[in-house]
């Protein structure tokens, strides 16, 4: 088992938990390349085309129809690129933008960047021009390969305040022919290039790909960060192939193993399961068609290996119920008594406990008649194993997927990690842990409650940033994860309360976890986004974003009229039905005595949706407490002041990037607390 | 000003060729009520033509002449250099010009997929009887046909709706794909009937980046009609401005601006 | 097995076997509702005037052979050879589908855009004219039609289930045939207007006529192409009923039987006519079997209707007819 010690407190650093896979366990890093010669992606690359050369690498939908590339065909693909980019002028040490969904040739240019020595930078593709401008900046771009115009037109929108971008390269040439080709380039003709001058550029590519270290950069990804500029993590060979053999261990991954590549790009947990682990255990990675398709996609594929944040696991769920909703009464009727007997037995059966003969033969024909179409339509019938990580997911929707014997669990990681830091074990899955240090992973846990940790994939630096990596990573290795968080002693299981940060004190001293309250409410379907003030104040009070799918359905059965998502939010009935959500959380809450100052006393419904584009979330959909109590610091008022309603003007911006101005008059409502011994409710 | 009646490139590198279509002194009445008096126009080869004008200026009507759904009692219509005679709208269609309808006239009951293969049905040639007895040559017809659309849907983005009956659309993607099934009949000529009616901004900004896209990949001649003017300065390269039946303009974009008739009309000042 | 359940079951065979033949009639009807909206109550008498057409072909009849002689003095009745079925069929197949074009040329051009109930008028004057004109054709007598089709007691299911169960069921061949054929006739008209050009133009018209022309489909073409296609069914129908009961005047009548089979399964749904015919001639097979005798018998004149107003209280579009939604 990896050590848990307890150490003084750091500076919490940058953030970004993530996602998947492995077997815990005494492993620790090796210190030396595994395999010999396996120290980078293009080696691994060409051990496959060795290994697996007649078996899929990767497949994308397009025009209709899953289109395939083995491994050897994408060897070749990868060299081709990689020979254009040398054409090109692509020197060692360069860094190489990639922006764009998730497209084989994109996963290729990244690879091929490496091959000849440069450093592939992914980015956000819906981060908007002025955000795109400082990463490329800061890395000093001298390459983008964009997938479209649309991203090749925030390029060059930049590219004034950005003189290292020298070359840009294109995968969609739709509506480019009559841009200005100086600097612009298709792919397919860098690749063409290449192919034709590969006799100039074969000894070259060889002699680079020789050269590459093992503790070489693989990889820089920037994180969006709840604060500050975004920060590039630099993640050399080791980190990544390390990480990946070990997580892939595990979890038994291999080569027959599908996955479906729908995160972004960006994303450090994308890279480590489309490229690292895909890479490690040679494995096919598929391409949806669009990002509207991704659900349609994955039925079709129906991965093996899966990662989702517990938004897509969410809505999947709501997605079902609606549908069951509309059923015919007997379907309905099965459905409910099977759902039943798989909340009973379902997550014992997944987990090898014992189970009665009866209930092992009622729930195969459950399978047979409920759990197994259902799957089916889910897209989830071959899945062998299911991550979830980023944020807490709610416990009933965690165990209806186990219940249906989907091997779904959690992991808690950052991009600094490399992703993994801890992940739940087969057979010892929890919802409210989020599992055992991964394998190479060391644990300890600070006076502060804040969880360090150290290992293998732990990043090599910020990139340009000294200060930040000092104050991240001590010269022994261990990194500050900005969560608090506490090992239980009897499992072994790392549990997470809230932000470092984000726990505070209220004015009476009692322990104020927001994000723990957040999320209670956050498991009602109803509920999209919550947020919890009262760092220092008397009580608690919320802010509620409504789910406009769930309440919108739940409006239309209850013949509720309603033209916008400003009415729905503003609606009595809703406002009632949010209360009592309110009120069954303070209940629960009420119960962990550490935390029962942390019920909400009063609450009102936001007039919008929380959006990435205003800034009051991040672009992995994380509440920016600050900004929203800076934006709203009215409604704040409002909240305190005991007033019943309150009239605000908020500022959008559309996507589009143009601003305008929503006006509402919103409710606030008081929610019942308990009374404990500890605390006397206000008022 | 460069003379634009001429074939010449673009600015932006698209070529402008001859004349494809030529309406000649078209008089369009219903009863007695003159719809459209005394019209001339020609559309070129390549261009973006706009006909504008304030409600019931009869630029609907314009546009139904063209596609043979009015049958004008004065004037003619001349297409690639032949004069036209009176024809149905189908066989207008056959001859290479597709349209879509300011209200949208889509097939509700089909699928998006099955709608745009109507789009297909001029470049069918498997007769009723090869359909029923050379079943395998159909449907080899089928397929390259199929292929054609897949790319269309790909072009327009619609591919996550593919199998959706189009009843259930929204309005914004049922425009949409009413332009993905004209584009499936690979027109000479694209006629567009309020392409962006009631939509949004970001909607109308899709359409409108659709539609260069169009012109530029496929060289496509595109006519529309439109009444907000604001949209259709950026996307055309001549206009025409209609008033209560007549024609008051015809130029450049920018001609056009500095026309005092169109100015009148826009605003409402009456001149004596 | 007790025998009333024996005997049941042979009666639920039989009422779905002559189901099979109401759906035959039923699925003209739907073929050109579903298209051009009209209700064309012509499609009994296209059956008849479609058989009284085959057995003059086959018997070598001298069509308009009473006013030939009549007007020149003469004598004429019979060519004097007779035509072999396939050939004969072909042939009525042809003739069909001229009618389908004189129909489109003189009647339907005309109406274009009329209301639907001057389109109904249409097709009732075309019933009465159809029917005189092949009284004038072919002669107003009753005809045997035989076009080679087993008839009669099958032995074979007889004897099995004889043997199986000590009761031999009384399956007449020719509705086993005709089973087969309205099965093979449903899927390929489904295999047809999914997935061929016309089809698809088919149900584009069905859909929206000003859309379907801006795509280049002939309205006119269309018409015919439906009127061609009901004309063939009603063959196939008037075939099997003319081979049941002689062709003869009261085939048309058939058409009625049609009716309430298509308020259960709505007049827009092939699979609806399939299933409406089943449920109608097996509900009253049954209905004669049990309840007929206490309340005096011949319940099958009427049961089919009073199912039908049964079924129209509770759901007006039918089976599978589209929904009626009423905005408010």
């Amino acid at each position: 088992m990896a050590r848990v010690r307890l150490a003084s407190g750091a500076d919490p650093g940058a953030e970004i938990p993530a996602a998947a896979a492995g077997r815990g366990g005494s492993l620790l890093a090796t210190e030396t390349a595994p395999d010999g010669a396996l120290q980078s992606i293009p080696a691994l690359l060409a051990r496959n085309a060795r290994r697996w050369g007649a078996e899929p690498a990767y497949r994308e939908k397009e025009y209709g129809i899953w289109q395939s590339w083995t491994w050897l065909e994408v060897a070749e693909e990868i060299r081709g690129l990689a020979l254009g980019f040398l054409a090109l002028g692509m020197e060692r040490g360069d860094h190489v933008a990639i922006i764009g969904r998730n497209r084989p040739a994109l996963y290729w240019s990244m690879v091929a960047a490496q091959s000849v020595g440069a450093m592939p930078v992914p980015l956000y593709q819906d981060a908007v021009a002025e955000e795109m401008t400082y990463v490329l900046d800061h890395c000093s771009a001298r390459f983008v390969v964009a997938e479209n115009q649309e991203q090749v037109d925030k390029v060059l929108e930049v590219q004034e305040s950005v003189p290292a971008i020298e070359h840009v390269i294109y995968l969609d040439p739709r509506g480019m022919r009559k841009y200005d080709h100086s600097r612009l380039h298709a792919l397919k003709d860098i690749e063409a290039e290449g192919r034709a001058a590969h006799e100039r550029f074969e000894r070259e590519l060889e002699v680079r790909k020789a050269e590459l270290g093992y503790d070489d950069t693989c990889v820089m990804l920037y994180t969006s960060g709840t604060t500050g500029k975004p920060k590039g993590v630099v993640l050399s060979n080791r980190n990544i192939i390390e990480t990946s053999k070990n997580s892939a261990e595990f979890d038994h991954l291999r080569q027959s193993d599908e996955v479906l590549a729908y995160l972004p790009m960006a994303w450090v947990g994308d890279f480590i399961f489309s490229i690292g682990q895909a890479y490690w255990t040679g494995f096919c990675t598929n391409c949806p068609e669009s990002a509207d398709t991704m659900m349609t996609d994955l039925r079709e594929i129906g991965p093996s290996y899966f990662f989702a944040p517990p938004r897509i696991f969410e809505t999947l769920l709501t997605n079902v119920m609606i549908r069951m909703e509309d059923a015919g009464r007997f379907k309905r009727w099965l459905f409910a008594r099977f759902m039943e007997h798989a909340r009973k037995v379902g997550p014992k059966i997944l987990d090898d406990k014992p189970v009665g003969a009866r209930d092992r033969v009622k729930y195969l024909l459950g399978n047979l008649f409920v759990y197994g179409p259902l799957k089916n339509t889910l897209g989830l019938s071959r899945i062998r194993v299911a991550y979830t990580a980023g944020e807490a997911i709610g416990p009933e929707i965690f165990d209806f997927y186990r219940s249906l014997g989907i091997n779904l669990k959690q992991l808690y990681g950052q991009t600094e990690a490399s992703v993994f830091i801890t992940q739940q074990p087969d057979h010892e899955v929890r919802p409210d842990t989020v599992g055992v240090p991964s394998p190479g992973v060391e644990i300890r846990i600070a006076d502060s409650g804040e969880v360090y940790y150290r290992s293998p994939g732990v990043f090599v630096e910020y990139y340009k940033n000294p200060d930040s990596t000092a104050s991240t990573k001590d010269p022994e290795g261990w990194v500050a994860t900005g969560d608090a968080g506490f090992i239980e002693p009897e499992t072994g299981h790392l549990r997470i309360i809230d932000r470092a940060k984000d726990v505070g004190k209220m004015a009476d001293g009692s322990l104020f976890a927001p994000k723990y309250v957040e999320n209670k409410l956050k498991f009602y379907p109803s509920i999209l986004e919550a947020v919890v003030f009262g760092s220092g104040r008397e009580m608690c009070c919320a802010f509620i974003n409504i789910d406009l799918t769930a309440v919108g359905n739940w409006a239309e059965r209850n013949n509720l009229a309603y033209s916008s998502y400003q009415e729905l939010a503003g609606h009595g009935q809703v406002l009632d039905m949010i209360q009592s959500h309110v009120e069954e959380v303070n209940r629960s809450v009420a119960g962990d005595e550490m935390l029962s100052g942390c019920q909400i006393h009063r609450f009102l419904i936001l007039h919008k949706e929380l959006d990435a584009d205003d800034g009051e979330l991040t672009r992995t959909r994380k509440v920016r407490r600050r900004i929203i109590e800076e934006k709203y610091r009215d409604l704040i008022e409002a909240l305190y002041g005991g007033k019943d309603e309150v009239y605000t003007e908020t500022e959008v911006t559309y996507e589009d990037g143009r601003k305008g101005k929503i006006k509402a008059t919103l409710k606030i409502r008081d929610a019942a607390v308990v009374e404990t011994q500890a605390r006397m409710a206000a008022e | 000003m460069k003379d634009t009646t001429e074939p010449h490139t673009t600015a932006d590198g698209r070529k402008i060729g001859g004349v494809l279509m030529e309406m000649r002194n078209i008089t369009l009445r219903f009863g007695g009520v003159e719809a459209l008096r005394d019209i001339s126009f020609d559309i070129r080869a390549g261009e973006v033509r706009a006909i504008i004008g304030p409600n019931g200026a009869g630029k609907s009507s314009m546009l139904n002449v063209i596609s043979g759904f009015y049958h004008p009692q004065e004037g003619e219509v001349w297409f690639r250099g032949q004069r036209r005679p009176s024809m149905k709208p189908y066989q207008v269609a056959r001859q290479g010009i597709a349209r879509t309808f300011q209200n949208i006239a889509l097939f509700d009951g089909m699928s998006v997929l099955d709608n745009i293969m109507t789009g297909r049905l001029t470049h069918m040639h498997a007769g009723l009887f090869a359909q029923a007895l050379w079943w395998g040559r159909a449907q080899k017809e089928e397929v390259a046909n199929r292929e054609k659309v897949e790319r269309i849907i790909d072009f327009l983005e619609i591919q996550h709706i593919r199998k959706t009956p189009v009843g259930r659309l929204p309005y914004g993607l049922k425009k949409r794909v009413e332009l993905a099934r004209a584009l499936a009949a690979e027109p000479m000529l694209l006629l567009l009937d309020e392409p962006m009616a009631g939509m949004n901004v970001e909607e109308k900004e899709d359409m409108s980046r659709f539609i260069l896209d169009v012109n530029d990949e496929f060289g496509t001649t595109i006519a529309l009609i439109e009444h907000d003017m604001g949209v259709v300065m950026d996307l055309s390269d001549r206009v025409v401005v209609m008033d209560y039946g007549k024609k008051i303009g015809d130029g450049t974009p920018a001609e056009v601006r500095a026309n005092p008739a169109v100015i009148d009309a826009y605003l409402g000042v009456a001149h004596d | 097995m007790p025998d009333t359940l024996l005997f049941a079951a042979e009666v639920t065979l039989n009422g779905l076997m002559a189901g099979v033949m109401y759906a035959l009639v039923a699925l003209g009807f739907v073929l050109i509702f579903k298209a051009s909206g009209i209700f064309n109550y012509a499609q009994g008498v296209m059956a008849l005037f479609a058989a009284l057409t085959l057995v003059g072909i086959q018997q070598g009849q001298v069509p308009f052979a009473h006013l030939i002689n009549a007007v020149f003095g003469t004598s004429v009745h019979h060519f004097g050879w007779t035509v072999p079925s396939l050939l004969a069929i072909a042939l009525t197949v042809v003739v069909m589908i001229a009618l389908a074009i004189a129909v489109e040329r003189l009647v339907l051009k005309y109406l274009v855009n009329q209301e639907p109930i001057i389109l109904f008028m249409a097709t009732i004057g075309l019933a009465y004219f159809l029917e005189g004109f092949g009284d004038v054709m072919w002669g107003a007598d009753i005809k045997r039609l035989d076009v080679g089709l087993p008839q009669g007691l099958n032995s074979v299911i007889d004897e099995t289930t004889f043997n199986i169960f000590g009761y031999g069921f009384f399956i007449d061949n020719l509705d086993i045939v005709a089973t087969v054929i309205a099965a093979a006739l449903v899927l390929s008209l489904t295999v047809y207007s999914q997935f061929s050009r016309d089809g698809r133009a088919l149900r584009a018209v069905a859909d929206d006529h000003q859309a379907a022309l801006s795509v280049g489909i002939s309205l006119r073409y269309i018409w015919v192409l439906v009127w061609a296609i009901a004309g063939f069914v009603a063959l196939v129908a008037g075939i099997m009923w003319g081979t049941k009961l002689g062709v003869q005047f009261s085939l048309s009548l058939i058409a009625l039987k049609a009716l309430p089979v298509l308020m259960l399964g709505g007049f827009t749904s092939i699979p609806g006519a399939i299933v409406g015919g089943l449920i109608i001639g097996m509900g009253e097979k049954l209905f004669e079997f049990f309840v007929g005798p206490l309340i005096g018998g011949a319940t099958e004149n009427w049961f089919a209707y009073v199912l039908a107003l049964l079924f129209l209280v509770f759901r007006p579009q039918g089976l599978f007819g589209e929904k009626i939604i009423e905005r408010v």
